[in-house]
């Protein structure tokens, strides 16, 4: 908890360097204090806090997950002060309520109890919706505003009628009481609707199809920092939120409602995928892209093991890394050419090798290409789940088979042409230059050594 | 622990990355001498190498080290005499390929260089892996940088379609295989190679592990009807990745059939599958010919030579595995697979070169607008003319003995199969003379002509070295026969286990 503390308050700094006109260092204490809450996150908790314990606790999986989602943000950050570049008035409050969304995901890695997964859930979106929206100017970000707030807030509806069905049936809130509950009967009607409500609100939440439908709009509309956080940290906390709830609170009702989550899975392969291949812009594609990866995700609810949190840690920090691998790119490209089309990236590789590598790491580890990240997460959820699942193993093979085509035609884009299309003397920042080395570093490292990721993060 | 095989490993990528630093046209040499130590150092390696084993199949030059608490899966290398061949062809041939590209205006970049070390470094790894997994990741490796090569050097306005088409059919084919060897590996104690071979499968399981595996290695042969990516990629491909595409990589596919399908799923090969795949291939032998016959386009012709060529190694492969799965271990059709998957090797390199010394001189393709280079230059008629033969398989030249004992081994399985399959070797004449004749001889363009000029150099050092390759292994094939007989006994023992 004493992480949430912290970039709580370093969240509030943040805010009121900016009511004191210094918005300017938002970013750098910003950075900071992600990097002491980084350190933080390996010690262990203060014996203070246990008394919190029935509601929230900052256990194992929590720290793991806490760590990955910090080293994203931080990376995150490092790039937002050149994405951010033309917000010249209002940095600080994008970067506070980053950290606020950050607060909320924390909340829901250690939460206990519903109605800390509720508050878990609105602190995570309120700070987006705003976010999404920041790009005041733009039409598209406003859509992306409005959109993902209705969208929202009707899922947060869902999931309140959820909560109400099961401490209807459960008489509480706590993850464990329901856990005994469910174990004991499997057969009540009000618990498994309540269930059932609940999936329903979260797969809304980690746009898992057809409850994507905002996704694509709003990662398109978005600025492309808000929409890469997006992608990488919201969705590590909404994935594990979802992924915590289902194994422990309902693992005693799995059987109502693992098919379900089996028919998601086929729905969401084959249509992020199929849309994914039509799309004729970079940014959107990447928006189907990842509801795409999604679906690779929740085969993880099959063949469940001791190492299933570990692997969707993997796959989920791989997947981040990735994605901040290639929206750097997207960011760059898209401040030159005002655009994300496919032919903006024409010939990047000629005046932006580094970028043009780091993008194509990426998405070749997005695609589950070996000697990267990806590969090696697909590969242990793949293996985990193909003995009780060889069907939807197979789908998710066609999938990624799809998937492959699209993630090509942006490599393509930038490598094949036989000259550059940008005519600009502007170069990358060294800052940037070093998060994209981190970036392709890592994902190699952890390809290359999978144990590394273990080892780094403390398990 | 062994440094030789550490050091043939990891000097090519070593290598390759220090020529994507030096951004400079001399990195071509040092690309190029990089290719040559790798060579010397095969050769070395094959100077202390055991032929005769006293245990069959046993591995030289092992790495055996820990990689994954998470999965079963170690760092384990070693080489047996398949491995050996594979090596050497993959020795011999980059620095070859590598020096052919040299007459290229303007030269490539370094980058290109880069990218066919990082190949060799992929296809060495393959070829030297005792693990699953790694056999996997290897095999996606070397996807990566010949579709770069292809994309980035390929012919302009086709190579969006051709390369995304290469692509996506190979990349679909290996995730089959990952689905394949996942499936094996919950079945067995772990990704090693013994442990693979001792997975516990029912007949039902080993049917559906064959069928995935197979699907990627029948794509990257290809086998018919996989093939359709093929003719494009080998023709609007730079002539140096037709050439790693053909002469190296499809091996990857020989190897995988023999070091995997064979011992781990030999039940599904002794009945219906390995009966259709057999059909399969013969079909192909025919169809890759007939087509052949009719094309104008010299690399296309080439290109479905070679589906007809690989469709005899895939089925005396099978046929010889079908021969011995009734009791007595017959390794023939494994010699003649690897025999010729050398020989094939170094023709098709020397073929695809010879294209594109004609693309040089005559500026296109198309074999009917060629025409009286012979006359010209003599030297290139006579390299060109043993090349040819060799493919052809004549006696005395290293396409014969492969394609001999193929047909022997098809012949021990089923003669009408064996008949069928040896129309390959009246088919590639017809084909070859007719380009032959088409390009050589008759009258030909005066005004081509007479700007055109006989072999250079650098064409010179790289055709009479293949030619060296093609006369020496049709007189003395015998050390290569010795070098994988041990592990293809082992091989094709372990299938009646």
């Amino acid at each position: 908890m004493s992480v949430l503390i912290i970039i709580f308050l370093t969240a509030l700094v943040a805010l009121f360097a900016g009511v004191f006109q210094q918005g300017k260092f938002s970013r750098y204490i910003s950075i900071l204090g992600l990097m002491v809450a980084f350190y933080v996150s390996f010690l262990s908790e203060a014996a203070f806090f246990s008394q919190y314990q029935n509601m929230y606790e900052f256990g194992a999986n929590a720290a793991l997950f806490t760590k990955i989602t910090i080293v994203v943000t931080i990376l995150l950050f490092f790039i937002a002060g050149f994405a951010f570049s033309n917000h010249r008035s209002h940095q600080s409050e994008l970067y506070a309520l980053m950290l606020f969304s950050l607060c909320g995901g924390i909340i829901l890695f250690g939460y206990q109890n519903l109605v800390t997964l509720f508050l878990g859930i609105e602190i995570l979106s309120i700070p987006l919706y705003v976010l999404a929206g920041s790009n005041k100017t733009d039409l598209r970000s406003n859509e992306a505003s409005i959109k993902y707030f209705l969208m929202g807030a009707f899922a947060t509806g869902f999931l309140l009628f959820g909560v109400a069905l099961i401490y209807g049936s459960t008489g509480s809130f706590d993850l464990y009481t329901i856990h005994a509950f469910a174990v004991k009967n499997p057969k009540d009607l009000m618990l498994i609707l309540g269930a059932v409500l609940m999936l329903v609100a979260l797969a809304f939440k980690v746009s898992l199809a057809p409850f994507h439908m905002w996704s694509p709009d709003v990662y398109q509309g978005s600025p492309s920092l808000i929409t890469a956080f997006m992608m990488s940290v919201v969705k590590i906390s909404a994935f594990f939120a979802f992924f915590k709830l289902m194994t422990i609170g309902f693992l005693g009702i799995t059987s109502e409602w693992i098919n379900v989550i089996g028919v998601l899975i086929i729905i969401t392969l084959f249509l992020a995928n199929v849309m994914g291949l039509a799309q004729s812009n970079a940014k959107r594609m990447l928006a189907y892209s990842s509801v795409s990866h999604v679906g690779y995700l929740s085969l993880i609810f099959y063949g469940m093991n001791s190492l299933s949190s570990y692997n969707l840690a993997f796959y989920l920090f791989a997947y981040s890394l990735a994605t901040v691998g290639v929206m750097m790119c997207l960011i760059w490209v898209e401040k030159l050419k005002r655009e994300t089309s496919y032919n903006a990236f024409k010939g990047l590789a000629h005046t932006e090798p580094i970028l043009a590598v780091t993008a194509t790491v990426s998405l070749l580890s997005m695609a589950g290409i070996p000697l990267t990240a990806g590969f090696m997460g697909k590969f242990a959820i793949f293996a985990q789940a193909i003995d009780t699942t060889p069907f939807l193993v197979l789908v998710a093979v066609l999938g990624s088979a799809l998937s492959i085509a699209y993630y090509l035609r942006l490599i393509m884009a930038m490598f094949f042409p036989a000259e550059s299309s940008f005519k600009t003397s502007e170069k990358v920042s060294l800052t940037y230059n070093i998060v994209a080395v981190f970036v392709v570093v890592a994902l190699v490292a952890m390809g290359v050594f999978p144990d590394l990721f273990a080892k780094q993060f403390g398990l | 622990m062994s440094y030789l095989l550490l050091t043939l490993l990891l000097l090519p990528l070593v290598g390759s990355a220090l020529v994507f630093a030096w951004k400079n046209p001399a990195s071509k040499f040092l690309a190029l001498g990089i290719a040559f130590a790798q060579m010397f150092l095969t050769f070395y390696m094959l100077s202390s190498f055991d032929f005769k084993p006293t245990v069959d199949g046993v591995l030289q030059y092992e790495i055996n080290y820990p990689w994954s608490n998470y999965i079963k899966s170690n760092l384990h290398f070693g080489i047996d005499g398949m491995s050996m061949l594979m090596v050497l062809l993959t020795n011999i041939l980059t620095p070859i390929i590598i020096l052919s590209s040299f007459n290229e205006k303007p030269g490539y970049r370094n980058s290109f260089y880069g990218l066919i070390l990082l190949m060799q470094f992929g296809l060495l790894g393959l070829f030297t892996s005792l693990d699953g997994l790694l056999f996997y990741i290897f095999w996606e490796i070397t996807l990566i940088p010949i579709w770069l090569i292809a994309g980035i050097w390929g012919q302009e306005n086709k190579k969006i379609q051709f390369t995304t088409r290469f692509f996506v059919f190979t990349f679909v084919g290996s995730l089959f295989m990952l689905i394949g060897l996942i499936y094996l590996y919950t079945h067995s104690a772990s990704f090693a190679l013994t442990d693979l071979y001792n997975a516990d499968l029912t007949s039902g399981a080993q049917t559906v592990i064959f069928w995935f595996i197979f699907f990627a290695f029948a794509v990257k042969l290809p086998i018919f009807p996989f093939h359709t990516w093929q003719a494009d990629t080998y023709t609007y491909s730079p002539t140096q990745g037709s050439m790693l595409l053909s002469g190296i990589m499809l091996k990857m596919a020989v190897y995988g059939m023999l070091r995997y399908l064979l011992p781990i799923t030999p039940e599904p090969i002794f009945g219906l599958s390995g009966k259709i795949v057999l059909v399969l291939a013969i079909i192909g032998v025919v169809h890759g010919a007939l087509i052949a016959i009719v094309q104008n386009d010299s690399k296309r012709i080439i290109a479905y030579s070679s589906l007809s060529h690989v469709g005899l190694i895939t089925a005396g492969i099978i046929a010889s595995a079908m021969v011995t799965m009734n009791g007595t271990v017959v390794t023939t059709g494994g010699e003649g697979a690897l025999v010729q998957s050398f020989a094939h090797g170094i023709n098709v390199v020397g073929l695809f070169y010879c294209a594109d010394i004609l693309y040089k001189r005559f500026k296109t393709r198309d074999i009917r607008q060629m025409g009286g280079l012979a006359k010209i230059a003599p030297r290139f008629a006579v390299f060109f003319l043993i090349i040819l033969l060799g493919s052809i398989a004549l006696p005395l030249t290293n396409g014969f003995v492969g394609e001999f004992i193929l047909i022997k081994s098809i012949f021990e399985y089923s003669k009408i199969a064996a008949v069928i399959a040896g129309l390959t070797m009246i088919f590639s004449a017809v084909y070859l003379f007719r380009f032959y004749g088409k390009a050589m001889f008759g009258e030909g363009d005066e005004a081509v002509l007479a700007s055109a000029t006989d072999v250079n150099a650098v064409e010179f050092t790289v055709l009479a070295s293949l030619v060296v390759f093609v006369i020496l292994l049709g007189i003395f094939p015998q050390p290569i026969i010795e070098m994988v007989s041990s592990s293809l006994k082992f091989i094709y023992t372990s299938m009646l286990n």
